[in-house]
């Protein structure tokens, strides 16, 4: 199940701990009584991946079968073959004057600019909220006030603040990246084991370099579950950051084919954002595992 | 030689109506190995806590050589029964960590390290991250830890709690040859009845209030000799066979549960 969610709020953040958890193998045995132990003969199941590859399918030809037989007007649901050759033409050819890869790569530009400004910023500001009573009490009110609001509110004021350049539009993503990542820090840094605390305390360790040596790497998990949830909230205000102004990106591209009623082209776009998340996704559990191993096995 | 001394300390925790400790004294020497024992609930670890410097005294002292505890200190290196490793780090860097808050050159603190690893009998494991260990492993590189920090006092926390009964027994006999080899003064917490009359040099009772069961308080001291007589060469499993060891755990028996049983 993918994480990639608009809106973050703290049942998200528990949903992805509890995810980790469950991916880790903490799942009490007796919770799924629709499971009742059975010494039968196996009977013939379905992997739900197989079930999902189905449904997928089903889906599919479903398309094919509504763009076929005119149910829907092409304008309006092109068949699948049709975005196909679609994605291949704005591939090679592009589309308002760039390639796909250009426009994915203009878009992917803003989100890792974003995410690298919010690390910067949320992981001490989430460090400081776990760690001191004056950092929970200035920062939670303003996460709180900045956590639930949609990116589209706040879009027409950075652009009256900051103009229409790209500074505007890093800022939009990176303003939906900071509650997960800074609340993520700090929900790590509040679980750290007071124990491990303690034993570097006695062994000369200061509180200053407990910190850099203990909580810190204590809370790598927890950020980088922030860090999932952060890269999922940015890219999927991608679209609204490029709504002003941009003559480049995967969100520019889907609304000037859309103002040209240019469908084959949204549905590309849209198509290439879901699969840019996948990857994405793929990529920081890939990450996670080689740099926190330790997570949920201690 | 250094002292490490608890003045009539009695702790109270924010917010709680009585004390978890009260009045306790005692005094812990360089080559002491004292334990402290006693039902659940008896304030033992809070006592071990003070002299760690986690917990403040609320009323009371608690001294080193003199100079007051204010905080906690690599002269008192503590080993916890839950092991608290860093499971990010090698077991070797687990090891060198007071070495490296000391600011010992990287080269100097592996060779120290991987001393340390032999003598806990670790050898060889200096790589490996700390959670593909066993717990009687994980408890040996806790013990490790706490000694390369050379510290004047080991304070344990019921360290062998955890592990099963062989790895335990195991790991008695190498906590008296440690002990006999460092001459540190060691303060160790402990459920177990027998640990406590193989290990300690004196073992010290403490007994919650009947009524209400907190309070804890000292209310005996053995002075025991069984690890003495380890030292000395005679074998553990002689030394369980005394009749003087049945005789002694009897009594140490009767000490923690006195006032339960009547």
């Amino acid at each position: 199940m993918s994480l990639f969610t608009q809106s973050i709020s703290p049942e998200t953040l528990s949903v992805a701990t509890l995810a980790r958890i469950e991916s880790q193998g903490g799942i009490d045995p007796f919770a799924s009584p629709s499971h009742p132990p059975r010494v039968s003969a196996p009977s013939f199941r379905l992997p739900a991946r197989a079930i999902s590859a189905i449904t997928l399918l089903a889906l599919i030809a479903l398309w094919w079968l509504a763009a076929q037989y005119k149910i829907v007007s092409p304008v309006f649901l092109p068949g699948p073959e049709a975005v196909f050759r679609k994605f291949i033409t704005v591939a090679r050819d592009g589309f308002v004057d760039a390639t796909l890869f250009q426009h994915l790569l203009i878009s992917l530009g803003r989100v890792f600019a974003a995410l690298a400004a919010t690390l910067l910023i949320g992981v001490p500001v989430g460090l400081l909220i776990g760690l001191s009573t004056v950092g929970r009490g200035v920062f939670d009110p303003l996460l709180e006030f900045l956590r639930p609001l949609p990116p589209l509110a706040y879009l027409p004021l950075v652009v009256i603040w900051f103009g229409i350049g790209e500074p505007s539009k890093v800022l939009v993503i990176g303003l939906a990246m900071l509650a997960p990542i800074a609340l993520s820090t700090a929900a790590g840094v509040r679980a750290v084991n007071e124990e491990r605390i303690r034993a570097a305390r006695a062994l000369g360790a200061s509180r200053l370099r407990t910190v850099l040596h203990v909580t810190i790497p204590s809370a790598l998990p927890q950020i980088f579950t922030g860090l999932r949830i952060a890269l999922g909230a940015g890219w999927s205000t991608l679209v609204a950051a490029e709504l002003v102004a941009a003559t480049r990106g995967l969100g520019f591209m889907i609304q000037s084919a859309a103002q040209f009623l240019v469908t084959d082209v949204v549905l590309v776009g849209i198509f290439t954002i879901a699969l840019v998340a996948f990857a994405l996704e793929w990529a920081i559990r890939t990450l996670d595992r080689r740099l926190v191993p330790w997570s949920g096995r201690d | 030689m250094s002292l490490l001394e608890l003045d009539h300390v009695s702790v109270r925790y924010q917010n709680a109506v009585r004390d978890a400790v009260a009045d306790a004294s005692l005094r812990l020497s360089s080559g002491d190995f004292l334990v402290l024992t006693g039902r659940s609930g008896c304030g033992k670890t809070t006592l071990l806590n003070v002299a760690a410097g986690f917990v403040s005294p609320s009323s009371g002292m608690a001294r080193v050589d003199g100079q007051p505890i204010a905080a906690p200190g690599a002269d008192r290196a503590v080993v916890f029964q839950s092991d608290a490793l860093f499971p990010w780090a090698s077991v070797r860097e687990n090891v060198a960590f007071a070495l490296r808050m000391k600011g010992v050159p990287r080269r100097e603190r592996d060779r120290r390290a991987d001393a340390l690893l032999a003598r806990v009998k670790l050898s060889g494991f200096g790589d490996k991250p700390v959670w593909e260990l066993s717990g009687g492993m994980r408890q040996r590189v806790g013990l490790a830890r706490a000694l390369a920090a050379e510290p004047r006092f080991l304070l344990m926390d019921e360290p062998l709690g955890a592990l099963d009964a062989l790895t335990r027994e195991r790991m008695q006999t190498l906590l008296l040859d440690i002990w006999a080899e460092s001459g540190t003064g060691i303060l160790m917490v402990t459920h177990g009845i027998e640990e406590a009359l193989l290990l300690g040099t004196e073992v010290i009772v403490m007994t919650p209030n009947p009524d209400t069961g907190q309070q804890g308080r000292i209310t005996r001291r053995i002075p025991v000799s069984f690890g003495r007589r380890y030292r000395a060469g005679e074998p553990v499993r002689a030394i369980r066979a005394d009749p003087a060891f049945a005789a002694a755990r009897a009594e140490l028996a009767d000490a923690i549960f006195e006032g339960e049983l009547q």
